[in-house]
């Protein structure tokens, strides 16, 4: 149990569960980042990124990888939807408004994915897993390891778009200052619109990935949600670099916990790390700033 | 006019065991009642303090597994668990106050749900001390006996009716006092501005601290009473849907009001009840009634009857 190769399965396995944690967590953060909303109903664009991937694969008959950008468009055009009619309504009030109304949104999707699919888990059937990948004494099916690398490719064009392009621009002034990027010129309901069609699609595409792993059921998006919220608050909120390793930090730490320990505190180890984070630099460890009492 | 529809409505609650046949109703009622607790004990922080909590949840569990730990490990009655589960609870809401000296808005929501999540997992993983998924069975009330006598006695849904309206009547009192009091109009004060509140001298700390306590030794208080309904104790019943529930309730009734977090109660409790006949939908219509009741009552129920009396004038 004590061997380097064990201890080099368990950084890997915590590897590919971070990268789901990062893209989720990436849109959850960038959503708080620009917008101020706290969105609950994340956890539910993974869980209809997993169930795309499941239709589109067993009905039609789609590979897993032509799959994924499919399902992350589908899931795009509902984080559309969801900003126009549920978010942007409510946009200039409290963040208790927009915390309850996608806690019922949340609800909404879950059960209506409970009426369409049932309450069994499914699964994305793909011939990817049958070829195994091992060096240095760790194994890997190949649709586990493409995970990370999908991750790796998804974050470089998240930073690209952000960082290099106008609509990336516009959205990073709103979240400066909102009022100025208006003055400016920004369209404010462009940029929340693009912000959850992104957020939505990273969230979706995370999903549709863990669905060829692990199955996909209604209530796979409220754990998700939960731990995403755990690495945006050590990230730093609002901070999407700091999601990143913050979300490959939470799954290598629960690996390590369910390797080590016991698998019991898997799902607890992170948000004890929050409170470490809270209690001593609430701004997260990458630091962003707060507002303070 | 508020005494008179006071009056009414504690006759008309005092009826209702006697008046309506049916039992289920009784049992909404007992179970409205408790929620009332609840939500009026939060409106204290989110109204009346203006700081963000989404852990009435977390709160509302410590006091119900408090009573079932006690009762089950040491055996002990209900009228000592009452008093030990409100202060549990307290001395858990005096923890999360900490956060709430440092951080504010969105931050400190995102602690408060961090502080639920925690203590809804530790219901579900730390099995020796709460039975985990499978929970902890619960007894019915002891009769309380005073010097050989028996004093009171709750047994059958009648009586439990009786007690869960006279502690709901005691928490809204409470409640309405401090509101009502120097420490609700500093917690205003605190609301609107805390920088200046600081600056004329309010002590912004102490008061902040009393509201999370307070609250959350009124949720210990609901909880302990739905366990000994309920006759044993879950984990889901305390999950960050209890809290967002409770949170909704305070929204859509109306924040910093005693009457508006009272009829979110009944309005959100007897909801899904009345959404029975809708079957499989009956979850997605509630998901969409949350949404439509944020999206179109801004200040809740409260203020949009308020709008449309001047509206009229």
């Amino acid at each position: 149990m004590y061997t380097f190769e064990f201890a080099l399965q368990i950084l890997v396995n915590g590897l590919i569960t971070g990268s789901i944690y990062v893209l989720v967590a990436m849109g959850l953060t960038l959503i708080f980042g620009i917008l101020g909303v706290i969105n609950f109903s994340h956890g539910e664009f993974y869980m209809l990124g997993g169930y795309l991937g499941v239709v589109a694969s067993s009905a039609y008959g789609v590979p897993l990888l032509a799959a994924l950008p499919l399902g992350m468009a589908g899931v795009a055009l509902l984080g559309i939807a969801a900003e126009r009619l549920v978010f942007r309504p409510i946009r200039d009030r409290d963040v208790t408004n927009s915390i309850i109304s996608s806690f019922g949104l949340a609800v909404v999707l879950q059960n209506a994915a409970l009426l369409a699919f049932g309450p069994q888990p499914q699964l994305i059937k793909t011939s990817l897993s049958s070829i195994s990948l091992s060096a240095f004494g760790v194994f890997v099916t190949f649709q586990r390891a493409a995970i990370p690398i999908i991750t790796a490719i998804l974050v470089i064009l998240f930073h690209v778009v952000l960082r290099y392009t106008w609509t990336g621009r516009c959205l990073r002034a709103v979240a400066q200052h909102p009022t100025i990027a208006q003055l400016s010129g920004v369209d404010v309901n462009r940029v929340a619109v693009a912000t959850f069609a992104m957020g939505a699609a990273l969230a979706g595409g995370a999903g549709l990935m863990m669905a060829s792993v692990f199955m996909v059921q209604p209530g796979v998006g409220n754990m998700i949600t939960l731990k995403a919220f755990t690495v945006v608050i050590m990230g730093g909120m609002g901070n999407v670099h700091g999601a990143v390793v913050a979300g490959l930090l939470l799954g290598v730490a629960e690996s390590f916990t369910s390797g080590y320990l016991t698998n019991d505190f898997r799902d607890i180890i992170g948000f004890m790390m929050v409170i470490m984070v809270l209690l001593f630099r609430p701004s997260g460890l990458f630091g962003r700033a707060v507002d303070r009492a | 006019m508020g005494r008179l529809a006071t009056l009414v409505a504690v006759l008309g609650s005092v009826a209702i065991p006697f008046v309506v046949e049916n039992s289920y109703i009784v049992n909404v009622c007992i179970v409205i009642f408790i929620f009332v607790i609840l939500s009026v004990g939060l409106d204290l922080v989110l109204g009346y303090c203006g700081q963000y909590s989404f852990a009435q949840g977390a709160f509302y569990g410590i006091g119900a597994y408090t009573a079932a730990i006690l009762y089950n490990n040491f055996d002990l009655s209900f009228w000592v668990t009452m008093p030990a589960g409100i202060l549990s609870a307290g001395l858990f809401g005096l923890l999360l106050a900490i956060p709430s000296l440092r951080l504010a808005g969105h931050f400190l929501a995102i602690t408060t749900i961090a502080f639920q999540t925690i203590v809804y997992l530790l219901l579900t993983q730390w099995t020796e001390l709460t039975g985990g998924q499978y929970g902890l069975p619960m007894r019915p009330i002891e009769p309380l006996s005073l010097f050989g006598f028996e004093v009171l006695r709750v047994e059958g849904t009648t009586s439990f009716y009786f007690l869960a309206f006279a502690a709901m009547a005691v928490a809204v009192l409470i409640a309405q006092r401090l509101a009502g009091s120097r420490l609700g109009a500093e917690w205003k004060a605190i609301h609107d501005d805390e920088l200046l509140a600081r600056a004329i001298g309010l002590n912004a700390t102490r008061n902040k601290i009393v509201a999370f306590v307070a609250s959350a030794a009124l949720a210990g208080a609901g909880g302990v009473l739905i366990a000994y309904y309920l006759g044993s104790v879950y984990p889901t019943d305390f999950s960050i849907w209890t809290s967002a529930t409770v949170v909704a309730m305070v929204v859509v009734g109306g924040r910093a009001t005693i009457i508006g977090p009272i009829i979110g109660a009944v309005i959100f409790t007897a909801m899904p009840e009345v959404l029975r006949a809708t079957q499989d939908y009956k979850l997605i219509i509630y998901g969409l009634l949350m949404i439509l009741a944020i999206t179109f009552l801004p200040d809740g129920a409260v203020g949009g009857v308020r709008r449309l009396i001047r509206a009229r004038s």
